[in-house]
């Protein structure tokens, strides 16, 4: 039985569920920072920076101070620690040695996971227990977070929303005029935000992994781009996105796992929570790419076609206006430069409308047609007066500005340059302009 | 018995050089894993740099994650088709398969979210490695039925390695080599005056195809050894190591293959000195990249240094120009 409120209340699940969710939360925030600065991937060198040290604070938390288990605080102080020191690494390679930033990055991220994958085999002989634990970094091990993750996340999300709450104003000072910022001197603001960013990251890689953490820094700030335009707004919706899909990645992993078993049993398959997270995140943000509002391909392509359909049809009208005897289907799509795979669906389509007829083999234009076509020789003549007496360009040159300015004019427009030429009655090129409201 | 059991790091090289002359097969161990290493840390230096000049270092790392996905899928297909145990140990045609397959994947998908997508270019390459990267992930989890394989390919383990890895690392070795010297003036051409290339018919994007494939092959030649990760040391650290140290191209190649060539040496070695005497059983990969970074801050130091000593210099005024 499927129940999404049990993710929230029942023991075993709460925790995964609820500590995704902040880590989420966490990540997306600071990612909207780090996408506006166009430093995507910093967040990528920076998770793998921290695996040393966490493996570092695990085998601290066991063999200095002999707690029983490894103690998440101390390897989120460990990663903390040695992301911060990758973080100014990165600055001085770039800064003094004028290193490319993406050979900078790439240096960085594979000196300090080599590190940590030296520790690894070291822990892997000395603490065979803490093995497992610290190759539960590299993907993530969600399923094994309890309530005192719980606790110690929701502090830090806590505490990483605070920041960015209080700093709002400055924030979104450095990350929209950053020389501004510099002259203002808000002092050590940069180091706050790598701190943050820093913790975002720790955090979340205890559920996602280190190797897939970028893309809860990247994927939700993207689709959260794709629909608001406003910072306050992004800061608002990344983090649900991230949230939905920690939500959406905990019941699909839990859920498919527990099919799986049930189908075969004795294999035990297991999906894995943190890939699972990543694989919704993207999901989400590929569908936004696709299908959001204003910016979505979709719907971007789609006002294009849209466009393109009105161009044509407006053509054809205007066609078949100049052509008053009516012309042949053969002779529309010859002299149409319209593709005919357009223009059957196009002939049908102003048909049924009403405006256009067929008879004894040719079309004409209809009454509600022919008011349409007028309409459109005038915009196109109206553009042309204007040209000639207010721009001063010659009469010769004009018509081609014409041809495509008369599907784009709205009738406010039509209104004010009627009013500015004072309704005139021929074009420059002598033709009649149909007078307003034309009906023959 | 292993000849080099027993040995540190200095009569690990008197082995193996004593090993050289007498010439006898067959080969142990610690000669396969570095003749691997040497190929495969050669390819990596000769290509990287090409991949540090054009700026290419963040798509070869989302390549080294999306590279993953490629393998799975090769390793579905040749079980299904083969029917063998679990085991990464492809032939050649397989992984060859999936790397043109990654490398033109990944440069696409990334492109086409960049273009059309309207997202910033390192952030298409983030979200598309990460989504490759998970779907390889899952795809090895709930067929292979061993979440260890991801992290071996993750990790590498050199100690895996046996003579078929050999056949693997060094024909992509040989093609490394023949590719980048029978391109060299065009890929000169097209990474140092991109426009010129374009007006003499040089397609820009047919160099970054090609180059991303070539980067891919080197990637799943490595994976075994070295892992998807610290091939990025291999690939990027050499390079910049020459880079920082000249300033002449021939010179850079060069250097860059030398210090691929001697920190593999040296990581077998120390690999196994530390064995012998602290009986310390360390990952040769994070070894070998642990090394390469200190050879590169060591390089930084040097730079420093000169730096100071330039400013010092009493000529420095007189310098013409």
């Amino acid at each position: 039985m499927f129940d999404i409120l049990s993710y929230f209340t029942d023991p075993v699940l709460r925790g995964p569920t609820i500590g995704s969710i902040l880590m989420c939360v966490t990540s997306s925030i600071m990612g909207v920072i780090v996408y506006l600065q166009k430093r995507a991937l910093v967040g990528e060198t920076l998770s793998h920076a921290a695996y040393p040290g966490v493996i570092v604070g695990l085998l601290c938390s066991v063999s200095l101070f002999h707690f029983e288990e490894a103690n998440p605080l101390l390897a989120l102080f460990g990663g903390a620690i040695t992301g911060s020191l990758a973080l100014y690494l990165l600055t001085v390679l770039t800064k003094r040695f004028r290193i490319k930033s993406d050979s900078a990055l790439c240096i960085v991220l594979a000196s300090f996971f080599g590190i940590g994958i030296l520790l690894i085999s070291m822990v892997q002989l000395t603490h065979g227990g803490l093995y497992k634990q610290a190759e539960g970094y590299l993907f993530g091990q969600a399923a094994t977070m309890g309530d005192i993750h719980i606790t110690l996340y929701f502090v830090l999300a806590l505490i990483v929303a605070l920041a960015v709450t209080l700093l709002y104003k400055e924030l979104q000072l450095a990350l929209f005029d950053a020389n501004y910022a510099k002259i203002l001197a808000i002092p050590s603001f940069s180091s706050i935000i790598f701190v943050l960013i820093v913790t975002s990251i720790v955090v979340g890689i205890r559920s996602v992994g280190v190797i897939l953490m970028s893309a809860m820094l990247i994927a939700p700030a993207v689709s959260a781009r794709q629909f608001v335009h406003k910072l306050s707004h992004l800061f608002w919706l990344s983090p649900l996105f991230g949230a939905l899909s920690a939500l959406l990645g905990n019941v699909f992993s839990y859920e498919i796992t527990k099919a799986l078993s049930q189908d075969r049993s004795g294999g035990k398959i297991v999906l894995p929570t943190g890939p699972t997270i990543v694989l919704v995140a993207s999901s989400l943000c590929l569908l936004s790419l696709l299908f959001a509002p204003k910016r979505g391909l979709v719907s971007r392509l789609w006002r294009i076609a849209s466009f393109r359909m009105t161009c044509a049809k407006e053509n054809l009208l205007k066609y078949l206006w100049r052509h008053k005897s009516g012309s042949s289907e053969e002779s529309l799509y010859t002299f149409l430069a319209i593709n005919p795979l357009v223009l059957r669906p196009l002939l049908l389509y102003t048909r049924l409308q009403g405006w256009i007829e067929y008879k004894n083999g040719h079309y004409h234009l209809s009454k509600d047609g022919e008011a349409k076509a007028a309409r459109i020789v005038r915009l196109h003549r109206l553009w042309e007066v204007y040209l000639v007496d207010y721009v001063g360009l010659g009469a010769r040159s004009v018509h081609s500005s014409a041809e495509e300015m008369e599907h784009i004019l709205t009738p406010e427009l039509e209104y004010e340059l009627t009013e500015l030429l004072k309704d005139p009655m021929w074009d420059p090129h002598q033709q009649p302009i149909p007078p307003k409201g034309f009906l023959r | 018995m292993n000849p080099y059991t027993g040995t540190n790091f200095f009569t690990f090289f008197t082995t193996l050089i004593g090993r050289l002359f007498s010439f006898s097969a067959p080969l142990f161990p610690d000669e396969i894993q570095l003749i691997v290493l040497v190929g495969v840390s050669l390819s990596c230096a000769l290509v990287g740099v090409w991949l540090t000049l054009r700026k290419m270092a963040m798509l070869a790392n989302a390549l080294s994650h999306t590279i993953l996905l490629g393998i799975a899928i090769a390793f579905l297909l040749w079980r299904q088709l083969e029917g063998l145990e679990a085991s990464f140990q492809m032939p050649l045609p397989y992984l060859f398969g999936a790397a043109v397959l990654t490398g033109v994947v990944t440069t696409l998908l990334t492109t086409l979210l960049h273009k059309q997508g309207g997202v910033q270019e390192e952030a298409s390459i983030g979200i598309v490695f990460t989504t490759l990267f998970a779907l390889g992930i899952l795809l090895i989890n709930l067929t292979a039925r061993n979440a260890h394989i991801g992290i071996e390919a993750v990790m590498g383990n050199v100690d895996a390695l046996t003579f078929d890895d050999v056949k693997i690392a060094l024909p992509i070795m040989g093609l490394n080599i023949l590719i980048l010297t029978l391109f060299h003036k065009e890929l000169l051409l097209s990474t140092f005056d991109s426009s010129y290339a374009k007006a003499l018919g040089y397609s820009g994007h047919f160099i970054t195809y090609g180059l991303m494939t070539l980067i891919s092959l080197t990637v799943v030649s490595a994976f075994r050894s070295v892992g998807v990760i610290m091939v990025l040391a291999l690939l990027t650290i050499p390079p910049t190591i020459g880079r920082l140290l000249t300033h002449s191209l021939k010179k850079m190649v060069l250097l860059s293959a030398l210090v691929g060539i001697l920190i593999s040496l040296f990581s077998v070695a120390l690999s196994r000195h530390l064995l012998t005497e602290f009986g310390l059983p360390l990952s040769t990969g994070g070894l070998l990249v642990a090394l390469l970074s200190c050879a590169f801050a060591l390089t930084c130091l040097y730079r420093l240094g000169a730096r100071q000593k330039k400013m010092r210099s009493p000529h420095r005024l007189k310098q013409p120009h």
